[in-house]
C-alpha cells in the first residue's frame, strides 16, 4: 500500500531524512519510532506530499509527488498539532472537510459517532478540550474511510484516560486492507498497537522489527524520562553523554536509556551536575 | 463504522479544479465576515465615505445642485489610502495567519492542490473586498441620495469598480507576501511597508526626481502609472474629468500621446498587477515547503 | 425631428387649407408650401408686409431682401434639405418669428446656417426653433439685432466640426436674451459693441460665450454648463459679468470664465461651480491705471477656484466665497498673487479652509488667511509635479510643510480680513442638474445588496444536513 524508496529530505542544508526505504502492506500497522528530531513527522509530510522530497513514494501504487491530490485522497491524517478553524463547530469542521474532499455529507454523523463526539457536534472547536480536539482530528481523518491512516503522535498530548481511549479507538480501526502508520517516541505505546516498528534516528532507518524485539535490538530495557527546565536540557545531554549514558532530548526534558537494574544512576548523575529534576518517569 | 476498505477506483483529478476553489473561497469569505479588522475597515471606509458626502452637500440657494465632482474626488483620495491598506494587510495576514494557526495543514492534507488553496483564498478575499468597497460606495451614494445631493449613479459605480480592481492588485501583492514570509507578524510588517511604498514613497520619490533632474514628462508618466495606486487615481480622474488635462504638462503629454487610451492603460496596469502578483504568489506558494 | 417628419406627410392637405385661408385673409397673408413657394411669396410681398406661415413644410434656401415680417403659426417648418443656409437675410428690419428652421447644409467653410444675414440692422429673431443646423444664426452688420427666446440645437457632429449656435459679427447694440443653445460649438460675439447677453442657457458646447473685441457688453443671468469653456472674454473693455452660473465647464484647458486682455471689468454675483478652473485671468486688466472688482461671487467645488496668470495684478477680490475648491487660488507660475487685493476696505473673502478664529465675533477672522501650500508652490516651480495633484503624497507634502515651518513657502496670497461666514449673496435661478435621485438610490442600494449577497455567500450552509447523516 505504501512504498518508500531512497527518501531524502533536507530543510535548507539540514538533512532530516536520509535515504529511507520501507514499505507497508495492506492490513498492516506500523510505527515510526524514534526520539524527537529523528525525522518521523517529516516522513509523514512527505507521504502526504506536503513538502518536496527526493526519492520515490507510492501510495496505493500512485506516485505521491506527481499525483499528490490522488494520494492525499487515500490518506486520512491526524497531525500532532491540530489546526482547526476555532469559530467553526465540530459538525461544520467536518462539513468543510467533506466539501473539500467532494464527498457527500452523509458520513459526518457516522464519524462523529465513531469518535464519540455526539454531544459536542454543535460546539465550536475553540471550546473543545485537548482530548476532544484529538478525537475531532480522528473524525476528520476517518471521514473518507481511507485505506491509509497516518497518525502523528496521536497520544502525546493526552492524559492517561484519554490515551487509553485513543489506543482502543486506534485498535478498532485496524482492518484487513487498511494501513495504519503511527509515529511515536514511546516504546510502550508502540508495542500495543502495531505489527512492526521502524526505528528512526537522525533520519536513518536503524532498526526494523516486531515491537517485542525493539527493546532488545536497542539493548535497552527501559527509558528514563526526566523533566528538566528547558534551558538546562542541552547541558544535561552533554553531561549525561560524558558519563556514558545514551541520552536524547525529548519534550520537556531528556530521555535516557537505562538498564533495569540501575535506573537510579542516571538521576544521580544529573543530581551531581546540579540539574533541577522537576519530575521523572520510567518508560518501558 | 466499517473497517473494510475497498481500493477506490479513482480517476486522476486535475491539479486545478473549481470545486475546492469555491469551497475555500466561501470559507475565506466566512472568515472575513467574522474578522473584526475587516469590519473595522469596512465601517471606517463607509463612515468616511458617508461623511465626505454629507459635508459636501452645498447650500442650494448659493450654488444650486453642483458638487458631486469634488465629492467624488475626495472619495478617490480616500480610496487611495484605505483600499490598498485594507487589501494588502488582508492578503498578507490571511495565508500567514493560516500557517500560524495550523489550519493551512488542515487544508493541505485534503486532496486539494496548493494552487487551489491559493486561488480559493484569492477569490474569497476578492469577494470580501468587493463587499467592503460596495458598502463604502453604497453608503456614500445612499447619503447623497437621502440628502438630495447631486450624484451621478454611473460615476458612482465606475469608481466602485475601479476601487475593487485596485483592491485585487493589492490582494495579489498581499498574498505574494503571505506565501513567501514565515510568520503573520512579518507579513503584516511587509504589507505596511508596501503600502507606504505604493501610496507615499513611490510618488515622493518621483517628485524628488522631478525636482532634482527635471525628468521628461514621458518618463514621469510611465514611472507613475505603473504604480497600481496611481493607475487607479488616473483612471478615476479620467472617469471624473474625462481627461488628465488638469494634471499639468505630464497630463497634457498623456492626453496627446494616448488620448482616450489612458483609462485603458491604467486599467491594464491594475489587471497586470493582479495577474502577475497572483501568478507569482501561486508559484511561490507551490514551491514552498511552508505549511 | 419626429414632429418634422410628421409634418412632411401632409404637405398637400396643408397647402390646400392654407390656400383657402389665404383667399379669405386678405393680401398680406400668403401660402407657399409648394416647391419654391415660400421664395415666391417673399418675392411678391411688399416691403413692410407680414408674411404668415401656416403649419406645413416650406422649402428653405430662401433669401429675404426687403424689410419683412415672417411669422409662423403652429410651428411651420422651413426645411433647408441639407443644402446651404436655410434663410438668408440681406435687408434691414426683418423679423422672423415662430418658425422651425431645419436642416441646413453642413459645410463649415461655407458657414451654412439656419439664418445667415448681412447688412441687416434691427433684425429680430424671436421664438424660433433651430434644428439640425450647422450654425444657428450668423449675423453680420446687424446693429441693434434682437435675438430672443430661440431654441437652438446643433448637428450631431464632432465638436470641432460643428458650427456656432449664435455668431454675431460687427453688430453693435444687439440684445441676446432667453435663448437656449445646446450642442453647438461656440456662441461668438466679435466686434460687437454695447451688446446685452442675458438669461441665456448654453450647454454642451465648446465656448459657451466667446467675446472678441466687443466693448461695453453686459452679460448677466446666463447659465453656462458643461461647455469646454463657460465664457471667454478677449481683447474687450468695459464688461459687466453679473449673476451668471458657470457650472461643470471642464474641457481640456477649460475654464468657467476666462479673461484675456480685458480692461474695465466688473464681476459680481456669479456662481462658479465644479469647473476645472472657476475663473482664469491672463493680462487682465492690461492697463496699469485700472482695477477690476470681483465681488460677491461663489467659487465652489472647482479643481482650481481662481487661476491667475503670472503678471496679473490689480484685481480686487472682496466678499467672494471660496468653498472646497481642490486648490482655492493658484498662480500659473511662480511669483505669487500679491499684486492683487484679497480684501478691500476691511472686507475680505470667505475661505472654507480658513483655520483661524474670531474672538471678537465681528465676522472677520482675527488672523490673516494665507495660501502657502508647499505642494502648490512646488507645482508653480516644477509644473510637472501637478501630475500628483490629489495624491496622498501631495497631501503629505503639505502636511510636512505645515508641521515644519522651515519648509513653508512664502504665501502666494494674504487676505487680512477673511470672512468667517459665507457672505449673503442674492440667489440666482439655476436649473436642476440632470441627475435622478431615484437612480442614485437604486445604484446605492444595489451596491449594498451586492455586498450583503457576497457576505451571505460565505455562510456556506455548513449547518445543513449535518448530524442527520446515517447512523448504521
Amino acid at each position: 500500500m505504501i512504498r518508500v524508496e531512497h527518501l531524502s529530505k533536507a530543510y535548507r542544508r539540514k538533512v532530516v531524512v536520509d535515504d529511507l526505504s520501507f514499505s507497508v502492506e495492506g492490513g498492516e500497522a506500523v510505527a515510526l519510532w524514534g526520539p524527537n528530531g529523528a525525522g518521523k513527522t517529516t516522513v509523514i509530510r512527505c507521504l502526504l506530499g506536503l513538502v518536496g522530497y527526493e526519492g520515490l513514494i507510492e501510495v496505493g501504487g500512485v506516485d505521491a509527488r506527481t499525483h499528490s491530490k490522488v494520494t492525499r485522497g487515500l490518506i486520512g491524517y491526524v497531525p500532532q498539532e491540530l489546526g482547526f478553524y476555532g469559530d467553526l463547530t465540530v459538525a461544520e469542521t467536518l462539513a468543510l472537510s467533506s466539501d473539500l474532499r467532494g464527498l457527500p455529507r452523509t458520513r459526518i454523523g457516522e464519524v462523529i459517532e465513531a469518535v464519540s463526539l455526539e454531544a459536542e457536534a454543535g460546539k465550536r472547536v475553540s471550546e473543545l478540550s485537548g482530548g476532544m480536539r484529538q478525537r475531532l482530528g480522528m473524525a476528520v481523518a476517518l471521514l473518507p474511510d481511507p485505506p491509509v491512516l497516518l497518525l502523528d503522535e496521536p497520544t502525546s498530548s493526552l492524559d492517561v484516560t484519554a490515551r487509553r481511549r485513543m489506543v482502543s479507538l486506534l485498535d478498532s480501526l485496524r482492518g484487513p486492507e487498511r494501513v495504519l502508520v503511527i509515529t511515536s517516541h514511546r516504546v510502550e505505546e508502540v508495542g500495543m498497537l502495531v505489527d512492526r516498528v521502524l526505528a528512526l534516528e537522525a533520519g536513518h532507518l536503524v532498526h526494523e522489527c516486531p515491537p517485542g524485539e525493539l527493546a532488545g535490538r536497542l539493548n535497552l530495557e527501559s527509558w528514563l524520562h526526566v523533566v528538566l527546565p528547558s534551558e538546562q536540557t542541552v547541558t544535561a545531554l552533554a553531561h549525561l553523554a560524558a558519563a556514558g549514558f545514551d541520552a536524547h532530548e525529548n519534550g520537556h526534558g531528556v530521555l535516557v536509556g537505562v538498564s533495569p537494574e540501575d535506573k537510579v544512576s542516571a538521576l544521580g548523575c544529573l543530581r551531581e551536575g546540579d540539574f533541577q529534576i522537576m519530575d521523572f518517569e520510567v518508560w518501558r | 463504522m466499517t473497517a473494510t476498505v475497498t481500493t477506490p477506483g479513482f480517476s486522476t483529478p486535475r491539479v486545478f479544479e473549481l470545486r475546492p476553489v469555491t469551497v475555500i473561497a466561501r470559507k475565506v469569505v466566512r472568515e472575513a465576515s467574522r474578522d473584526r479588522w475587516f469590519w473595522l475597515y469596512c465601517a471606517g471606509f463607509a463612515v468616511l465615505a458617508g461623511a465626505i458626502t454629507m459635508t459636501a452637500v452645498p447650500d442650494q440657494n448659493l450654488i444650486g445642485s453642483g458638487g458631486f465632482g469634488r465629492t467624488a474626488a475626495s472619495l478617490v483620495a480616500l480610496v487611495q489610502l484605505v483600499v490598498p491598506l485594507m487589501a494588502l494587510t488582508l492578503g498578507a495576514r490571511y495565508l500567514a495567519g493560516e500557517r500560524d494557526s495550523g489550519t493551512l495543514v488542515f487544508l493541505l492534507c485534503h486532496p486539494v492542490s496548493r494552487t487551489e488553496v491559493l486561488v480559493g483564498t484569492y477569490v474569497g478575499l476578492a469577494a470580501s473586498m468587493f463587499a467592503a468597497v460596495s458598502t463604502g460606495f453604497g453608503a456614500a451614494g445612499l447619503f447623497s441620495a437621502l440628502r438630495s445631493a447631486p450624484t451621478d449613479p454611473v460615476l458612482l459605480i465606475r469608481l466602485a469598480a475601479l476601487s475593487w480592481l485596485l483592491s485585487l492588485a493589492m490582494l495579489g501583492l498581499g498574498l505574494l507576501i503571505s506565501s513567501t514570509v514565515k510568520s503573520a507578524s512579518t507579513a503584516l510588517g511587509m504589507a505596511l511597508f508596501v503600502w507606504l511604498a505604493v501610496v507615499f514613497l513611490g510618488d515622493l520619490g518621483v517628485m524628488g526626481t522631478v525636482v532634482a533632474t527635471r525628468l521628461p514628462v514621458g518618463a514621469l508618466f510611465a514611472t507613475v502609472i505603473i504604480n497600481p495606486v496611481e493607475a487607479f487615481r488616473l483612471a478615476s480622474v479620467v472617469a471624473l474629468d474625462g481627461s488628465l488635462d488638469a494634471l499639468g504638462p505630464a497630463g497634457t503629454y498623456a492626453v496627446d500621446r494616448f488620448g482616450d487610451g489612458i483609462a485603458t492603460i491604467a486599467v491594464g496596469v491594475m489587471v497586470a498587477w493582479t495577474v502577475i502578483s497572483g501568478a507569482v504568489a501561486v508559484l511561490a506558494f507551490r514551491s514552498g515547503d511552508q505549511t | 425631428m419626429t414632429g418634422l417628419r410628421r409634418a412632411k406627410t401632409i404637405p398637400v392637405l396643408t397647402a390646400l387649407v392654407a390656400g383657402l385661408l389665404a383667399l379669405s385673409a386678405g393680401p398680406a397673408t400668403a401660402v407657399g408650401s409648394e416647391p419654391g413657394g415660400l421664395q415666391t411669396l417673399i418675392d411678391v410681398a411688399e416691403p413692410g408686409d407680414v408674411v404668415k406661415l401656416e403649419p406645413g413644410t416650406y422649402d428653405g434656401g430662401i433669401t429675404i431682401d426687403k424689410p419683412l415680417t415672417l411669422v409662423g403659426q403652429g410651428w411651420p417648418v422651413i426645411d433647408g434639405h441639407g443644402e446651404g443656409s436655410v434663410i438668408t437675410v440681406v435687408a434691414p428690419d426683418v423679423t422672423i418669428r415662430g418658425v422651425v428652421i431645419a436642416n441646413s447644409g453642413n459645410r463649415l467653410d461655407q458657414e451654412n446656417a439656419g439664418i445667415t444675414s448681412d447688412l441687416s440692422p434691427r433684425i429680430r429673431i424671436i421664438e424660433n426653433r433651430f434644428q439640425n443646423v450647422l450654425f444657428g444664426m450668423f449675423l453680420r452688420h446687424a446693429h441693434d439685432a434682437e435675438i430672443r427666446d430661440n431654441e437652438i440645437g446643433g448637428m450631431d457632429l464632432f465638436i470641432a466640426r460643428r458650427g456656432d449656435g449664435i455668431r454675431i459679427w460687427q453688430s453693435s447694440g444687439a440684445v441676446v436674451e432667453g435663448n437656449h443653445v445646446a450642442n453647438g460649438r461656440d456662441s461668438v460675439f466679435w466686434f460687437a459693441d454695447g451688446i446685452t447677453v442675458r438669461n441665456n442657457h448654453v450647454e454642451d458646447g465648446r465656448y459657451g460665450l466667446h467675446f472678441m473685441y466687443s466693448d461695453g457688453a453686459v452679460v448677466e443671468g446666463n447659465v453656462l454648463e458643461r461647455n469646454s469653456v463657460g465664457a471667454f472674454l478677449m481683447y474687450s473693455t468695459d464688461l459687466t459679468m453679473a449673476d451668471n452660473v458657470f457650472r461643470s465647464n471642464r474641457g481640456p484647458s477649460g475654464y468657467g470664465l476666462g479673461l484675456k486682455d480685458v480692461d474695465g471689468l466688473a464681476v459680481s454675483g456669479n456662481r462658479f461651480v465644479e469647473n476645472r478652473v472657476g475663473l482664469y485671468a491672463d493680462n487682465s486688466p492690461s492697463r496699469v491705471d485700472l482695477y477690476h472688482h470681483l465681488e460677491s461671487n461663489v467659487f465652489a467645488f472647482n479643481n482650481i477656484g481662481v487661476l491667475l496668470g503670472s503678471t496679473v495684478a490689480r484685481n480686487i477680490f472682496t466678499g467672494n466665497a471660496f468653498i472646497d475648491n481642490g486648490v482655492q487660488v493658484a498662480s500659473d507660475s511662480t511669483g505669487g498673487l500679491l499684486d492683487n487685493e484679497w480684501s478691500y476696505r476691511g472686507v475680505g473673502n470667505h475661505w472654507s479652509d480658513f483655520a483661524g478664529f474670531d474672538a471678537d465675533s465681528d465676522g472677520i477672522g482675527d488672523i490673516a488667511y494665507e495660501i502657502d501650500n508647499l505642494f502648490t508652490d512646488l507645482v508653480e516651480r516644477y509644473p510637472e509635479i501637478a501630475f500628483f495633484t490629489g495624491t496622498p503624497a501631495a497631501q503629505a507634502v503639505d502636511m510636512a510643510s505645515q508641521t515644519f515651518p522651515s519648509l513653508r513657502p512664502e504665501p502666494i496670497l494674504t487676505d487680512d480680513s477673511p470672512l468667517i461666514r459665507i457672505p449673503a449673496i442674492p440667489p440666482v435661478p439655476m436649473p436642476a442638474e440632470a441627475t435622478s435621485r431615484v437612480l442614485v438610490l437604486l445604484a446605492s442600494l444595489g451596491l449594498l445588496l451586492a455586498a450583503l449577497v457576497v457576505m451571505a455567500g460565505g455562510r456556506f450552509r455548513l449547518s445543513e444536513q449535518l448530524v442527520t447523516g446515517g447512523t448504521p
